[in-house]
């Protein structure tokens, strides 16, 4: 009974009809997702209908579910593995199996940068040193111990870790904060006469009314996210306050001799290294605006290796440097300020290697059919 | 006759591998929780390498210029409200979110001057000019440095507390900012930004709006 279902699992698996019904689905969620980029920028629309199993609630599909790119990926995988194994094994079809592989190998890459890809990006001006990328869309409250006058202790509490709101303990600290109210994106504005007195009882929020907005994800949007937390330390509450993106002021309670300030930001990770931004670059056609090239003149200082080098980036001439990639990816303030693109992909290598392995299969597979038609030739001029 | 090439050893679908392949997804899921706990991380000051400004929005593609960083905190309900007196040549336009007022000026370039209020001490004079100096890639002052960079104006409101920075890039920023607190607990930043040379053209007038400053 089980090798019965199994048998037919297997055969479902295999199916050249599954293989097209895949990537009819596959064909159309690119379709889709091209669509809904204008809508909702590059990564949401990637998020929404590529890296996720069921596409839920999209316009564009009247609301109704459908497979996502990872569960089209996925059993794609499943069915090129299967297809993979049935073909025999025999010099006749290694080429095919070399392609099949190829494949399967390119599919395991997507798989790993959806599931595993960080992509950051570190925003340097001319003569500044900066030790940290910071992500594009993604949110940190910081907690910072400023008491040393060399080093700042930062702990940093994930904004999807704030948006599950209740009791948060900072761990190596006394403090546990509280998440009274969490907004993936709002608007702040002047507390109006009349108004509902803000729920902050400490720090700038108390004069500061605050309305809940739809979350955004356009390329060119960026959530307000904001938050009402109280911290706690030692038994002792140190009121409740509003932090936010959209607030530039500092904010900061001291427990104990120690001072902590509070920071809603873009997520940072530190590094163990930093990058100096010696010169930037931003080359025209003669006569014209038209760029030519963009360049970015970086030390590399990295203590733990004893290094300190200059690289230069440029466009399609990234650093690659202990595990991420730092593309040239725009610029700002007069052409005094580089935004170099971070990713961090440890699948990197796999789509490469995929097209060694599909180049050398179709290879292969013409060399041994071009000598059986040879042959065949050969054989009915000699008979 | 040459025997047949041997076919491969067609495996059927198990629950050991059934349970394999759940292993493997599940391990894939379990990455995306790493994310959601509290770091910890020990920075040199940012002083000591000055903070990279965030920009205000992600970074454009190549051929596009990315915006000033953002500096609008939030006001309170002002209860005396600051007033001015504007030179000739120059509005005011309406605030407008967290920005209680913003001046348009008749000089050409890249500049900018804005009036923002915030209650209390709104984290002090020091943390203040240090973010503003951070956003023109400028090192933080302690509090010896911060009475160096300061110059006082008097005005009916009060003493005025005006700064001028200018960056050290190869196109100058340029930033003049007057600070000042109100009997009714507030705290008062008007700036004028931009690129150096605009900004030394208005600074003038500027300081003139600040000299006039009084109470509504």
């Amino acid at each position: 009974m089980i090798n019965a279902y199994a048998s037919r699992v297997w055969g479902f698996l295999k199916s050249f009809q599954l293989t097209i019904v895949l990537l009819a689905l596959l064909m159309c969620l690119v379709l889709f997702c091209t669509l809904a980029q204008v809508e909702m920028g590059t990564q949401g629309a990637v998020n929404a209908y590529m890296r996720s199993f069921i596409v839920w609630n999209q316009p564009l599909l009247l609301r109704l579910p459908f497979p996502g790119g990872a569960l089209v990926g996925l059993l794609l995988t499943l069915n090129l593995m299967a297809k993979t194994i049935d073909i025999k094994l025999s010099w006749q079809k290694s080429g095919m199996w070399l392609v099949h592989v190829g494949l399967v190998v390119l599919f395991a890459g997507e798989f790993v940068a959806g599931m595993m890809q960080v992509d950051t990006n570190l925003t340097v001006e001319v003569g500044q040193t900066v030790n940290f990328v910071q992500s594009y869309k993604q949110m940190e409250l910081a907690v910072i111990d400023v008491t040393d006058p060399t080093w700042d202790e930062v702990y940093s509490v994930p904004d999807t870790l704030l948006a599950k709101g209740g009791a948060v303990t900072i761990p190596g600290t006394p403090i546990t904060l509280n998440v009274k109210k969490f907004y993936a994106n709002a608007e702040l504005a002047n507390l109006a006469p009349g108004a509902l007195p803000s729920l902050a009882t400490a720090g700038v929020g108390a004069g500061v009314s605050i309305v809940e907005r739809p979350v955004v994800s356009a390329d060119n949007e960026m959530n307000q996210t904001s938050a009402f937390v109280e911290p706690v330390a030692g038994g002792r509450s140190y009121g409740t306050w509003l932090v936010s993106v959209a607030l530039g002021a500092p904010q900061s309670f001291t427990h104990e001799g120690h001072t902590y300030t509070l920071a809603m930001r873009l997520r940072r990770q530190y590094l163990p290294y930093a990058f100096t931004l010696k010169q930037f670059r931003h080359d025209v056609y003669p006569g014209t605006d038209i760029p030519k090239n963009f360049s970015s003149l970086v030390q590399v200082v990295n203590p733990s290796r004893n290094e300190s080098r200059e690289v230069l980036i440029y466009m399609n001439q990234p650093l690659r440097y202990e595990g991420k990639t730092f593309y040239q990816a725009s610029f700002g303030k007069n052409d005094t300020l580089s935004v170099l693109s971070v990713v961090e992909n440890p699948g990197w290598l796999l789509p490469y290697v995929s097209c060694v392995l599909v180049s050398l299969g179709l290879l292969v597979h013409f060399a041994i059919v071009l000598r059986r038609s040879l042959k065949r030739r050969q054989d009915k001029k000699e008979g | 006759m040459p025997n047949p090439p041997n076919s491969l050893h067609r495996p059927s679908l198990t629950p050991t591998t059934s349970a394999a392949l759940l292993g493997a997804g599940l391990f894939f899921l379990g990455l995306g929780c790493s994310s959601e706990r509290v770091s910890h991380y020990r920075v040199p000051k940012e002083s000591a390498s000055a903070p990279a400004p965030a920009p205000a929005m992600p970074p454009k593609p190549m051929g596009e210029r990315t915006g000033e960083p953002s500096d609008v905190p939030p006001p309170p309900k002002p209860k005396g409200s600051l007033k001015w007196s504007l030179p000739k040549g120059w509005s005011e336009l309406p605030g407008g979110g967290m920005r209680f007022a913003t001046f348009k000026t008749p000089y050409a370039g890249k500049l900018e001057a804005t009036v923002v209020v915030l209650p209390g001490p709104a984290g002090g004079e020091l943390a203040n000019v240090n973010r503003w100096r951070g956003q023109i890639a400028l090192p933080a002052l302690d509090e010896a440095g911060l009475a160096k960079a300061r110059t006082t104006l008097k005005s009916k409101v009060g003493t005025v507390n005006v700064y001028d920075f200018t960056s050290d890039g190869q196109t100058k920023s340029r930033m003049v900012a007057g600070y000042v607190a109100t009997p009714d607990g507030n705290t008062w930043f008007l700036k004028l930004t931009g690129d150096a040379d605009p900004v030394a053209k208005a600074k003038a007038d500027f300081m003139t709006i600040l000299g006039s400053l009084h109470l509504d």
